[in-house]
């Protein structure tokens, strides 16, 4: 790793001022990708702008059917929290199976969805829930954040604050494990939403989608048997030794199906 | 005070400071004035290196040098050769040997060759350095699969070898064999591949040399498995300077399964380093770096063909080889492939004639060298496979058709048509045993479970024999202390395996004194005149045999010594139990009282000088021992997506003697989930194209977890102790290699029978599962 | 260089750091704890782990920085000198390492996952160590011993 100028300020808009004063800065929210990447020398930032001590971006709030979800919060602390198992109890259970116990002690959801690994978990339920990404200057919904692989729709310096996921009727997440990284080789967020269906599909393309073919099924029926075998076009997904495109296709499906069957 | 016996379960003496933190593993070493190395290894599978530019490195600040293949080829060292022990093709000519250098000479021939080693003041500098070294390289095509690299007319790994043939062998008699097969009912064919995999101690190799210039020697703290075969090498061979020049030291070292066994550059490079800069110079490598510069293992396509009668009776097996050996013969690379598979073919099973044939090649990648089993874990897949496949194809039940097969207790003592001395065993009983065990009555009930959740469920046993290997000589030497501490040193060495536990349990046993008063030292050129390190399940045959006789020997000093207290004939007494006495007197002496008489000249008898009771002793192995056994394994698959999970898993071992029945579980533990992990989980896959190695760190090689295994139950047949060592132990460390894989990956064809599905290729990944269900439907 | 000042199996202390050194580092090299160990370079192997204000952490993938203030436990500091922490004296009465090099991660993932659930199950116990690899035991004896460990720990 590189030496790098480290800066922990006290606020969001300390925060904010450093990443435009340094050179080449970077944010560092759990560190749980950005530090193995810098390790690797694949980044090598003049600045390093620690969040952790930022109170703008921590802690989770529910509040008239929007979970409210710090940026600088845990995996671990949302898995644990009371109020998102009740509100949606989905949320809790797929920040419970990120990484390992270790990783989501550290790892946070702002940084996770900034950094859009195209295996990570959280896109899946940004996308999935509809959720809408609250930054230091505006709010972007679900479907305009994640733009390809490692890609955003965040400007030069711009700072996830929190994310406001609305509460769905019933939603699930199912993840088939990378049998190495524990990343998701197949994620799929299903949740039925007043406004309607919506399926997530993370680890089987270059970056987090909306499954059409699942949500149409699933608004027919909302129902296992309605997607359990369902043709999921293979074209754009990923292929590498551990799951070709058509598997992950396939497990598309069957994941769907175990979400909808758990869905609550 | 703790008198342990033969047989107890006693606990580790090393976990004290395993614990808390305190172990001494060479990282943890730290020298005044250190230097840090780093290593810069080939990106390419295969390149011409025009030219090594190093300039802009040795401008960085605290870069202190830099070695390229060039630098190294001046300073006269030679190349590193290897000791397989079959050395011949078989028109007894040599084997084809590229010279290894411990740099890249001239072209890089796998990815992770090491072309040039820097050092700096800190490991910091030393990875800038590595940045900044300028590489002309030119790639160039590589072949990374042996069965292409043995084709007519494929791309050449080195210029002068032709056909990138590196020896070919044979073993049995092939008209025989032929004979045989032509005359069976039946004959199964089968393609078999031991994939390759490595072994990822969790510990990465790493190294520290320094350079005593005032007396010119070399102290090396290297975590390696084989601290006197290294050392032999790398003065004699390498760095041409006598071998009483290099204190070689293992420290604790952070697991090994063979591949710590072997010789490698680093060290070598540090000691030149170290006397160049006449400083202390570490070397620790990365587990991404160890990935491609690790050896490798298994890596054996195979063809296996078996005769079988109509009765079910085996008749012949033949079985033909492709090893791949990866770009050099590393240590003992060409061995596995050749005698190391051969030794065990046919299991223990019962054959009329069986013959072995393979040949060896060069590709571009990373070179194989002894993992866990070498050889005998690729035997043992084979000939389960061949025969769970004839169960199949000619419908008789694989319990039954083992059954039949396996050699009776009545034909022992036998050689095997592939020259294997059995002594003693009683298959039968250990596979029935196994049976029992894993309750068959019940089995029904809990695939109607598994069905009613939505899950395939199956079974397989798989019996196996193999044998013993490594260096076939062992030091041990017992140094009684004037405060009562006893120093017990064999050149056997543990990378985990609790030989500091193990070896004193036998002398504090066979002596009757104090287990806690023994201090145990290993792995240290200066701490034994010879010793074998760790390798083919050789400790407790070798050490433990030794650590017998030299307490044997102890005891023979101590009966004259008590002789001469007692003022009777030496011949009069005997020692049990921790006593000399004279039966039929009241005449009797511990032998801590003898140890304590040794240092006071007034007792001691003519001839002996104080601390007389002191011991060294070199046991020599005669016929290599017969480690047999049988494992059964129930898995669950899950039809969906291909999933497997492992259930239930039973083993019954006969290892002889069991000295410490706990630590003996530990190895059959580890060594079954590295075989699950190779059936499952587990290779080491380039990509054919570019050559570069695609599971080349822990995001994508896929090691077990610890919700991988299944429940175990293992117990011991202990009715057969060896009389080919006075000990009766048989070796016990690489058995689990043997029997999981073909457990595993039987029991999930068994669990897939119903849709006709009778082959995958390990590892048996989710997707490879889904294929064949879907391919079969 | 940054100063950091925290707190260290139970002592304080404060140097100057480059901000790059990992966590690991600093104990190992600036503290000379040496009981935690780096198995790998992706995250993945656990043998670094202690805890940082009571929480496992991978402290090859933390900067000494980021424990600025903290309250850090290592292997060294998890009993008082000469005792064992029920969870160390549980792996060594059930064989549950060999090599010993995973051995302190393993432990302290151990603790934490007990601190976190009293009493867990075979089956809580696998998973919740799915972050910290053991290529020498087979797992079962490490399992094993964190159910042991559990019970002693309660009581």
């Amino acid at each position: 790793m590189h030496d790098f100028n480290y800066l922990r300020p006290k606020s969001l808009a300390d925060a904010v001022a450093a990443f435009k004063n340094a050179g080449d800065g970077r944010y560092l929210a759990g560190g749980q990708t950005m530090i193995p990447v810098m390790k690797q020398r694949l980044a090598s930032p003049s600045d390093v702008i620690d969040l952790s001590q930022v109170p703008e971006l921590k802690g989770i709030a529910v509040n008239g059917g929007i979970v409210a979800i710090g940026a600088m919060t845990s995996h671990a602390e949302v898995a644990a929290s009371k109020d998102v198992q009740a509100a949606i109890p989905a949320l809790a259970d797929l920040a419970s199976g990120i990484g390992d116990p270790h990783v989501r002690n550290r790892g946070t959801i702002g940084g996770s969805i900034a950094n859009n690994d195209p295996a990570a978990d959280y896109p899946a339920a940004v996308v999935g829930l509809n959720a809408t990404v609250v930054t230091d200057r505006r709010r972007i919904a679900a479907a305009d954040f994640f733009t390809g692989m490692f890609g955003t729709a965040l400007e030069e310096g711009e700072l996830v604050t929190r994310v406001e996921f609305p509460t769905p009727e019933a939603a699930a997440y199912e993840k088939f494990l990378h049998p190495a990284s524990r990343f998701a080789l197949v994620g799929v967020f299903v949740a039925r939403t007043k406004s309607g269906v919506r399926a997530a599909v993370t680890g089987a393309g270059p970056c987090v989608f909306r499954e059409t073919v699942l949500e149409q099924a699933l608004t027919r029926t909302f129902a296992a048997n309605a997607v359990k075998n369902i043709d999921i076009d293979a074209s754009n997904l990923n292929s590498d030794i551990h799951g070709s495109a058509e598997y992950r296709a396939h497990l598309v499906g069957v994941l769907a199906a175990r979400a909808v069957a758990k869905a609550r | 005070m703790l008198k342990p016996h033969i047989g107890d379960s006693v606990l580790r003496h090393e976990d004290a400071r395993f614990l808390t933190g305190r172990g001494t593993y060479v990282d943890d070493i730290t020298l005044p004035n250190q230097a840090f190395a780093a290593v810069l290894r080939s990106p390419h599978a295969h390149a011409r290196i025009n030219g090594i530019d190093a300039s802009a490195a040795l401008a960085i600040s605290g870069v202190l040098l830099v070695v390229t293949g060039e630098d190294w080829l001046k300073q006269g060292f030679g190349p590193i050769p290897t000791k397989s022990a079959v050395n011949k093709k078989r028109d007894g000519s040599p084997l084809n040997e590229p010279p290894r250098h411990c740099l890249a000479i001239g072209k890089a021939r796998h990815v992770g060759e090491a072309v040039a080693l820097v050092v700096a003041e800190s490991h910091a500098a030393a990875l800038n350095a590595l940045d900044a070294i300028d590489v002309d390289y030119e790639a160039l095509p590589a072949v990374t699969d042996a069965r292409k690299a043995l084709e007519p007319g494929a791309l050449l790994v080195w210029d002068d070898i032709p056909g990138n043939f590196c020896l070919d062998f044979e073993l049995g008699d092939k008209a025989a064999t032929e004979a045989s097969l032509k005359a069976s009912d039946h004959v199964v064919e089968l393609d078999v591949v031991n994939n390759r995999v490595t072994a990822v101690p969790i510990e990465p190799r790493g190294a520290i040399a320094s350079y005593d210039a005032k007396t010119d020697c070399y102290t090396l703290y290297n975590a390696t498995q084989n601290v006197h075969a290294n050392r032999d090498t790398f003065a004699e061979k390498v760095l041409h300077v006598p071998k009483e020049k290099i204190h070689h030291i293992a420290p604790d070292v952070g697991g090994g399964f063979g591949v710590k066994n072997g010789v490698y550059p680093e060290p070598a490079l540090l000691m030149y380093a170290s006397r160049k800069l006449g400083r202390p110079v570490k070397w620790i490598n990365t587990r991404s770096e160890s990935f491609v510069s690790d050896s490798h293992g298994r890596n054996q396509m195979s063809k296996v063909r078996l005769g079988i009668n109509k009765d079910g009776k085996f008749q012949a097996l033949y079985t033909e080889t492709i090893g791949d050996l990866g770009a050099f013969c590393w240590t003992v690379g060409p061995f596995t492939p050749t005698g190391g598979s051969a030794r065990t073919q046919g299991g223990p099973y019962a054959f009329k004639a069986m013959y072995y044939c393979s040949k060896a090649a060069f590709t571009n990648t990373m070179p194989m060298d002894p993992y866990r089993g070498a050889g005998r874990p690729e035997a043992s897949f084979q000939i389960e496979r061949i025969v769970e496949c004839a169960a199949r194809k000619l419908g008789f039940d694989p319990v039954e058709l083992r059954r039949k097969n396996l050699i009776p207790p009545t034909s022992l003592p036998l050689k095997t048509a592939m020259g294997l001395d059995v002594d003693c065993g009683d298959f039968p009983q250990v596979f029935e045993r196994t049976l029992a065990l894993s309750d068959r009555a019940g089995y029904a009930k809990r695939v109607e479970e598994s069905r009613r959740k939505g899950w395939l469920r199956g079974f397989a046993i798989a019996p196996y024999m193999e044998c013993t290997g490594g260096g076939p000589k062992e030091f041990a030497g017992v140094r009684f202390q004037k405060d009562g501490s006893v120093e017990l040193a064999v050149g056997s060495q543990s990378t985990g395996m609790g030989h500091e536990t193990s070896m004193p349990q036998i002398l504090a046993a066979r002596l009757g004194i104090d287990f806690e008063s023994i201090k145990y030292r290993q792995g240290d050129t200066e701490a034994t005149p010879l010793g074998g390190g760790h390798g083919g399940s050789r400790n407790l045959e070798l050490g433990g045999n030794a650590v017998h006789q030299a307490a044997s020997e102890v005891i023979e000093k101590g009966r004259k010594l008590a002789a001469h207290q007692f003022d009777t004939d030496e011949a009069k007494v005997q020692f049990e139990d921790g006593h000399f006495f004279v039966p039929g007197t009241n005449q009797t002496m511990t032998m801590r009282e003898a140890i304590e008489a040794s240092f006071d000249p007034s007792k001691l008898p003519e001839g002996m000088a104080p601390g007389g009771l002191d011991a060294n002793t070199t046991y020599e192995r005669g016929v290599i021992s017969i480690p047999n056994g049988c494992h059964a394994a129930e898995v669950e698959v899950g039809p969906e997506t291909g999933v497997v999970r492992m259930v239930g898993y039973w083993v019954v071992d006969d290892f002889g003697t069991i000295i410490n029945p706990l630590l003996c579980d530990g190895q059959v533990m580890g060594g079954t989930a590295q075989g699950i992990g190779q059936a499952l989980l587990e290779v080491a896959h380039y990509d054919p194209e570019s050559g570069q190695m695609v599971t080349g760190s822990l995001t994508d090689y896929a090691l077990p977890r610890a919700d991988t295994m299944p429940p175990m139950t293992i117990e011991y047949y202990e009715g057969a102790p060896t009389k080919k060592n006075p000990l009766g132990v048989k070796g016990a460390g690489e058995a689990g290699c043997c029997g999981a894989p073909p457990a595993v990956v039987n029991a999930v064809l068994d669990a897939l029978k119903d849709y006709g599905v009778t082959h995958i290729d390990m590892p048996l990944t989710p997707e490879k599962v889904w294929r064949a269900i879907r391919a079969a439907r | 260089m940054p100063r950091i000042s925290l707190t260290v199996n139970g002592k304080p202390v404060a140097h100057e750091v480059e901000a790059r050194t990992l966590l690991v580092q600093y104990l190992r090299e600036t503290l000379k704890l040496t009981g935690t160990h780096v198995g790998c370079d992706t995250s993945q192997c656990g043998a670094c782990v202690v805890h940082v204000d009571g929480r496992a952490v991978k402290s090859c993938t933390m900067l000494a920085v980021q424990a600025d203030g903290a309250r850090v436990t290592t292997i060294e500091g998890l009993a008082p000198a000469g005792k064992l922490h029920p969870m160390q004296q549980a792996f060594h009465e059930n064989h549950g390492l060999q090599c010993g090099f995973c051995t302190p991660g393993m432990v302290m993932a151990s603790v934490a996952l007990v601190q976190g659930n009293p009493d867990p199950t075979d089956a809580q116990v696998r998973h919740g160590l799915e972050g910290n690899l053991c290529r020498c035991t087979g797992y079962q004896n490490i399992v094993k011993a964190v159910l042991a460990g559990a019970k002693a720990m309660r009581t």
